[in-house]
């Protein structure tokens, strides 16, 4: 890691995605100015005009890689970077934007969109690539899902992490929080919760005001999807249904394991 | 242990009673389930309910609680504060629960915080009747004569109040015009037919007493086992819902405004995957048949030379929400179906 002699250099970058994640950052009011003194932010896209960057001990970076221009600054980041943070379910696994990337349509999807005519040269931002997560590009250090991020997931690891201290990951599930908050069990009701397969972090706010989880936070580590698409079929959830709830945010990691599930 | 009657047409005043002595807790309808919640509108109170989907433990060892605080002069604990909480509507299963919790946090090593919470914590019981998930005639815990402050067993006009505790006593001596000792013959009767009645409604048995021997030798029989393994979502809700669970994560979190460091206990589960990670990143189970292998052993064995008997009290928490059923009651039939099976074809 880097000696606290200076102050820990960090980098905000956004890819592909809603920029909800920094947003995010900005609308920490309470730390807002901590965030500010603590570190040295020498580029943050959204919230300066001047951006300089030489090296940084931490980026954090949002967003999934969706043109090869995007690709090639993300590989400028990782070498100027010590430590590499994935901020957001989209840059830590692909996002809602992965979606049918399999398929292997994308040139289709892509003509649909933008006509024929185009050259996907032309855009300004690149060429354009199938999205996806920057860990199938890049070394990431650290994830931090969320649609967007909740600043108690992502504060605790960034405080550690400016002091110089490797934080640890002890992923969970949904349902953890959600029996934490003290909701018994949608499943049980019938109701088609993706809940144990999706990373925990949002508090399991979805099912504690009755509503199944969509997923909105990624893959969970250890998701067991056999069992979770058995017993979605088992309380009358068609099996293309049941994919396509795992798939929605998924993203590649979901799409891996569910190939080795999916016979 | 003493014994009085309370006339059901008091009962409101003795609510009323134990709310000024403390912070009342008892069972609420919270959506789906029941749940141990504080009481402000004594109407809320339910007592027809089988089980809260959290059980005493939340007092006591609450899902998330800060225990230290660090800053440059040091460190310092952070204690609860002293306060008297009552709970009433705990069930016998609930209160063995607590009597395992106490074993482990108040045994040589006594934990500060768990400690202060227990100190603070009333008890009173309440009589149930079963549902087809309860397996407390199994486990032993079906009838319970202490760890508790007061209990009450509800007959058909009164209560039946039964002490275990001095602090129980001062609840009733504060109020003595309440309570009556005489207790009838007729009374005596009542209770023993409703007794008898509740012991004939258990619908579920489990071979509980072969079950730490039968774990412990069947430990190597992977396909067993992987039949769970193979299931289980590794979503934590049956360790988190289970009355004896008790494992948590310790988390330094570091504040961005000081120098300070604040210090937190949450609840944890055996089935999350880095449960067993150890220094090295050494995964000692890093596949859901170990981490289950590791909660029905330690639960249904390893707990007994530790601690004297089995941590599961047969409350049917585990039976009730496992999601994909797996819980005390399936893997301890499928384990002793397995046997009963190798002893028909041996004819042993
Ligand atoms: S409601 Fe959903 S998140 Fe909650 S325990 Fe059930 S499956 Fe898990
Ligand atoms: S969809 Fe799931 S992960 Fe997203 S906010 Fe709702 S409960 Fe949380
Ligand atoms: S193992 Fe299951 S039945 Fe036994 S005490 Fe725990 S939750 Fe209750
Ligand atoms: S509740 Fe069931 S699915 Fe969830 S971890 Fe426990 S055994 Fe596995």
């Amino acid at each position: 890691m880097w000696t606290s002699e200076h102050k820990p250099i960090v980098g905000v970058f956004g890819f592909s995605g809603c920029a909800g994640d920094q947003l995010r950052l900005i609308h920490m009011e309470d730390e807002l100015v901590s965030l500010f003194t603590t570190a040295e932010i020498k580029f943050f896209h959204m919230a300066q005009s001047h951006q300089e960057v030489e090296h940084v001990d931490i980026a954090l970076v949002e967003g999934s890689i969706n043109t090869k221009k995007q690709l090639e600054e993300l590989k400028e980041i990782r070498e100027k970077s010590t430590f590499l943070v994935a901020l957001g379910t989209c840059a830590c696994f692909g996002g809602i934007q992965y979606l049918n990337e399999k398929d292997e349509a994308f040139e289709e999807r892509f003509r649909h969109v933008y006509g024929s005519n185009i050259k996907k040269k032309e855009f300004i931002v690149g060429e354009a690539i199938p999205p996806q997560p920057l860990c199938n590009f890049v070394k990431v250090d650290a994830m931090v899902p969320g649609c967007p991020i909740e600043k108690d997931n992502l504060l605790p690891i960034y405080t550690k992490l400016i002091k110089g201290i490797r934080p640890q990951k002890y992923p969970a599930p949904v349902c953890v929080e959600c029996k934490l908050e003290g909701n018994d069990c949608l499943l049980l009701h019938g109701i088609p919760c993706i809940g144990p397969v999706v990373s925990a972090g949002c508090g399991a706010i979805c099912p504690s005001h009755n509503l199944p989880c969509v997923g909105c936070w990624g893959p969970y580590e250890a998701a067991n999807y056999k069992s979770m698409i058995d017993k979605l079929e088992e309380i009358g959830v068609d099996k293309e249904t049941a994919l396509r709830k795992i798939k929605l945010f998924g993203g590649s990691k979901a799409e891996e394991e569910l190939e080795k599930v999916i016979k | 242990m003493k014994t009085y009657k309370l006339m059901k047409e008091d009962f409101p005043q003795f609510l009323s009673l134990l709310q000024e002595k403390g912070n009342l807790y008892g069972p609420v309808k919270s959506k789906n389930h029941y749940s141990f919640e504080k009481i402000d509108d004594l109407s809320k109170l339910t007592f027809d309910y089988t089980r809260t989907l959290m059980g005493l433990k939340k007092f006591v060892t609450p899902p998330k609680y800060k225990v230290k605080h660090f800053d440059k002069s040091g460190s310092e604990d952070v204690i609860p504060e002293d306060e008297t909480n009552i709970v009433i509507g705990a069930h016998p299963c609930d209160i063995h629960a607590m009597k395992i919790l106490d074993k482990l946090f108040l045994g040589q090593i006594k934990d500060p915080y768990y400690k202060k919470r227990r100190e603070n914590l009333v008890i009173v019981g309440h009589s149930c009747l079963p549902d087809e998930n309860c397996l407390c005639t199994s486990t032993g815990t079906d009838m319970v004569s202490d760890g508790f402050d007061l209990f009450l067993t509800e007959l058909q006009d009164f209560y039946l109040v039964w002490v275990g505790s001095s602090k129980g006593l001062f609840i009733i001596m504060s109020s003595e015009d309440l309570f009556n000792d005489k207790i009838e013959m007729c009374d005596i009767a009542e209770y023993t037919s409703w007794q008898e009645n509740r012991q004939n409604s258990f619908k579920t048995t489990i071979p509980f007493h072969l079950m730490p021997d039968i774990v412990h030798l069947i430990y190597e029989e992977d396909e067993l086992w992987d039949q769970f393994g193979e299931k289980c979502l590794s979503c934590g809700t049956c360790s988190l819902v289970c009355p004896t669970c008790n494992c948590f994560n310790v988390e330094d979190k570091i504040l961005i405004h000081a120098d300070e460091v604040v210090r937190e206990r949450m609840l944890d589960s055996c089935t999350l995957p880095y449960y067993s990670v150890v220094a090295g990143d050494h995964d000692f189970r890093p596949d859901r048949t170990k981490r289950l292998k590791l909660y029905y052993t330690h639960k249904l064995k390893e707990y007994i030379g530790k601690w004297g008997q089995p941590a599961c009290v047969g409350c049917g928490r585990c039976v009730t929400y496992c999601p994909v059923g797996i819980n005390v009651k399936t893997v301890s039939n499928a384990f002793y179906e397995a046997i009963q099976c190798v002893r028909e074809v041996k004819k042993i």
